[in-house]
């Protein structure tokens, strides 16, 4: 008798003829969140079994399959051999042990002596009779044990499951870069866009010295937690010193955040284009901070031509923070580490700034000078 | 690399660390066991004990109890002593003392804070006009970890004692232990220190307390120390502060004229037309705290370290909590208040790293001020 944990997948039964696609990419990320386990990945019929692990990292295993983009819910379970014996020995390991329950089979090989309505009512009363406190209710148990006749003269049994997180196997859906702060808000749009299939990469401004190395191990522990969605374990940093430096000197103090928008928007789509990504993915909401106007969304989508997605755009902060709880980032991102130095915060950031005065102010700079000294201070993060 | 920022914490004394280890290594034994090798090594803890403890008080009429560190030691006195009335303590303590107090109000007793001046030293009548018959505590740190401000608390628990013979007094000793001389007098009933800040490892404390005086314990387990603080003994640790205390009290002196020398050319050296200075001219010699006004003392920092010169701050660059509870206690505007750096020295810096520092600090200001 073998423990295994036994998946199941989302949206990829949809996809026509590309399905050997998705599924082939599914695989992959399912072995990927796995590495460092020992064990074997093997599909059979509309699911995947995770099998030959040691025994006690059965819970590990479920819990990081439960994280893979395209798990729609997973179980623990047993892989035996099809005798009734082997079957009912397996469904006692299983089965709830009082309350109401009911036991439902499925027999992929139809030449198994008894029928799939036979099995559950012969395990059945073989359970109730081994569990006293134990009723049935075939209408709604709390409980469903279910079988699983093989045709490989092998059964699987099991009850109930857990949720996965749904979605689409990452990988499926094109790639993106996400500019990643070290708030609350962009490592929810990244987990957003890589639910629905998207390779996403991540890319961090600072201003060392303006600010310190805690901002900078902030956002690395985020990408880490969002790694184990995403499974991309890469970060690149831009130092954007000198040009926060140069908007400080020069232009109208209260364009400051609107023009390192810009810049950043401008130096983020150069990295996409260099790096094969597809469009930009940011954090940003409606309206919630001077910048995240539609105005100020406005002047940053005026300099690049990648689309730019917005996940978040219509959605509450308080929205934003519950997905942030459930992902696990949200402890981290309100850890206080500012990703700005209050230097370069200006007292009245123009909420609503013209695009023709930004356009005035920014002739001060030499913007695509800038932009080249950020990008030669890219760094790869790996962890 | 340059290390001037001693009183955040200081590099481990190898010889100390070495001897500490082959001893701990060796004598692994729980100093609780009943058999000969745990008897061993509570005999060794013992001397240890006595050796940190004679330093600074007479050990017929005080006693030392190991701890974590200086913040567990003043949690340690501050909730063991004040359980009435109200407590007394000045604007200018270490956070470990700020933030216990303020939980006191939590516990049903009232914190007093006297004022300060400039420097950070307590205004001791004002602290004495806040002392009265429910005072259960009194609380006044010996040297300020954040401007060098020493307060003379042998004098300050004099007054307090005469005026409530039964209030507890206690001062956090962090940064004058094995700095400057200390001796205990008989007002003063504790005491906290702190290895890491002697050259011993981080995660070892002491409390001092006076003979006769009746703690309730914080933790408790197995009863180690005197039942006031449970937990296995960390040797290792235990070892190495007493190892490293030796070897810092036998220069004390000598360490403290030369650094008191070395502070003042710091401050001779640095641009006075970039640089307030705030600590005192009698302050603790191991400290030189100064503002760059107008900069970012964090960023400055950070500047400095890039050069290999490293130096503490007294400010952060987040919005949050961005000014010194302490220095703004002293009364400084917030130009002044951006640009606090703290300079801390230990016996090893030199003369040379003095003044390569001064270079590297007013490069720094002024390059900030040129780019800002």
């Amino acid at each position: 008798m073998e423990k295994v944990v036994i998946i199941r997948y989302a949206e990829i039964h949809l996809k026509g003829k590309n399905r050997g696609f998705f599924e082939h990419v599914f695989a992959d990320n399912l072995e990927k969140s796995l590495r460092g386990i020992r064990h074997e990945l093997h599909r059979t019929s509309g699911r995947w079994l995770v099998e030959k692990f040691e025994e006690g990292r059965a819970e590990e295993i479920a819990e990081r399959v439960s994280n893979v983009f395209g798990v729609h819910s997973y179980s623990i379970g047993y892989l035996i051999g099809s005798s009734m014996e082997e079957i009912f020995e397996g469904a006692k390991l299983v089965a709830p042990t009082s309350g109401t329950f009911k036991v439902e089979t499925h027999r992929a090989y139809k030449k198994y002596p008894l029928s799939s309505m036979e099995i559950s009512a012969e395990i059945g009363g073989r359970l109730l009779e081994t569990f006293p406190a134990l009723k049935v209710d075939v209408h709604t148990p709390q409980n469903t044990v279910y079988i699983d006749v093989r045709e490989n003269g092998t059964a699987l049994v099991f009850c109930g499951s857990e949720e996965g997180v749904g979605g689409m196997p990452v990988g499926t859906s094109g790639k993106g870069l996400l500019l990643i702060s070290g708030g609350i808000d962009s490592p929810v749009a990244g987990y957003m866009m890589a639910k629905r299939g998207m390779t996403v990469e991540l890319l961090h401004f600072h201003s060392y010295p303006y600010t310190n190395e805690g901002a900078k191990e902030k956002v690395v522990t985020l990408a880490k937690i969002l790694s184990k969605y995403t499974l991309v374990t890469r970060l690149t940093t831009v130092k954007v010193t000198k040009l926060q430096e140069e908007i400080h000197a020069k232009c109208a103090p209260e364009l400051n955040v609107t023009l390192l928008r810009r810049f950043m928007f401008r130096i983020a789509e150069s990295f996409a284009r260099a790096h094969g990504y597809q469009c930009l993915v940011t954090g940003e909401s409606l309206g919630q901070v001077a910048s995240q106007t539609i105005e100020g969304m406005t002047s940053s989508n005026a300099v690049v031509t990648l689309p730019v997605l917005r996940p978040l755009v219509g959605f509450d902060k308080e929205e934003i923070i519950a997905r942030s709880r459930k992902i696990g980032t949200y402890e981290t991102s309100i850890l206080p580490f500012e990703d700005c130095c209050t230097v370069f915060l200006p007292e009245h950031p123009a909420i609503r700034p013209a695009l023709s005065f930004i356009e005035e102010e920014e002739k001060k700079l030499d913007v695509d000078a800038l932009v080249e000294e950020a990008l030669s201070t890219a760094e790869k993060v790996t962890f | 690399m340059i290390y001037l920022d001693n009183a955040a914490t200081t590099r481990p004394n190898e010889e100390a660390l070495a001897r500490a280890q082959r001893y701990a290594s060796e004598n692994f034994f729980n100093p609780s066991a009943s058999y000969g090798g745990g008897f061993a090594v509570s005999a060794e803890m013992g001397r240890a004990r006595e050796s940190i403890l004679s330093r600074i008080a007479d050990p017929a009429k005080f006693e030392l109890v190991f701890t974590s560190g200086g913040t567990e030691s003043d949690n340690q006195a501050i909730f063991s002593a004040a359980r009435r009335g109200n407590a007394v303590t000045t604007s200018a303590e270490h956070a470990a003392v700020e933030r216990a107090f303020n939980e006191l109000k939590n516990r049903g007793v009232e914190p007093r804070f006297a004022p300060v001046d400039r420097h950070g030293a307590v205004d001791a009548d004002a602290l004495l006009s806040l002392v009265d018959e429910k005072t259960s505590l009194v609380s006044v740190i010996h040297v300020n970890n954040e401007t060098g401000a020493i307060n003379d608390i042998a004098a300050i628990a004099k007054r307090v004692k005469a005026k409530n013979p039964r209030c507890v007094f206690m001062s956090d000793g962090v940064q004058s232990f094995g700095k400057i001389p200390v001796r205990l007098t008989q007002d003063i009933d504790l005491f906290s220190l702190s290895a890491h800040k002697i050259g011993a490892l981080k995660g070892t404390g002491g409390l001092v307390k006076r003979k006769g005086l009746t703690l309730v314990p914080l933790v408790h387990g197995g009863g180690q120390e005197g039942n006031l603080r449970s937990g296995t003994e960390n040797v290792l640790g235990i070892l190495d502060f007493c190892y490293a205390t030796e070897r810092k009290f036998a220069t004390l002196f000598e360490d403290a004229q030369r650094l008191k020398g070395y502070r003042e050319a710091l401050w001779e050296k640095l641009d006075h037309s970039l640089y307030t200075r705030i600590s005192p001219p009698d302050g603790s010699p191991y400290i030189l705290t100064v503002s760059a006004e107008g900069t970012r003392g964090e960023v400055l920092s950070r500047m400095l370290w890039e050069e290999g010169v490293v130096v503490g701050t007294g400010s952060a660059c987040s919005s949050k909590h961005r000014f010194s509870r302490v220095l703004t206690a002293c009364g400084y505007g917030e130009n002044i208040l951006d640009g606090v750096l703290r300079v801390s020295f230990s016996p090893e810096t030199t003369m040379r790293e003095i003044e390569e520092s001064a270079l590297h600090m007013n490069a720094a200001a002024q390059r900030f001020k040129e780019k800002l």
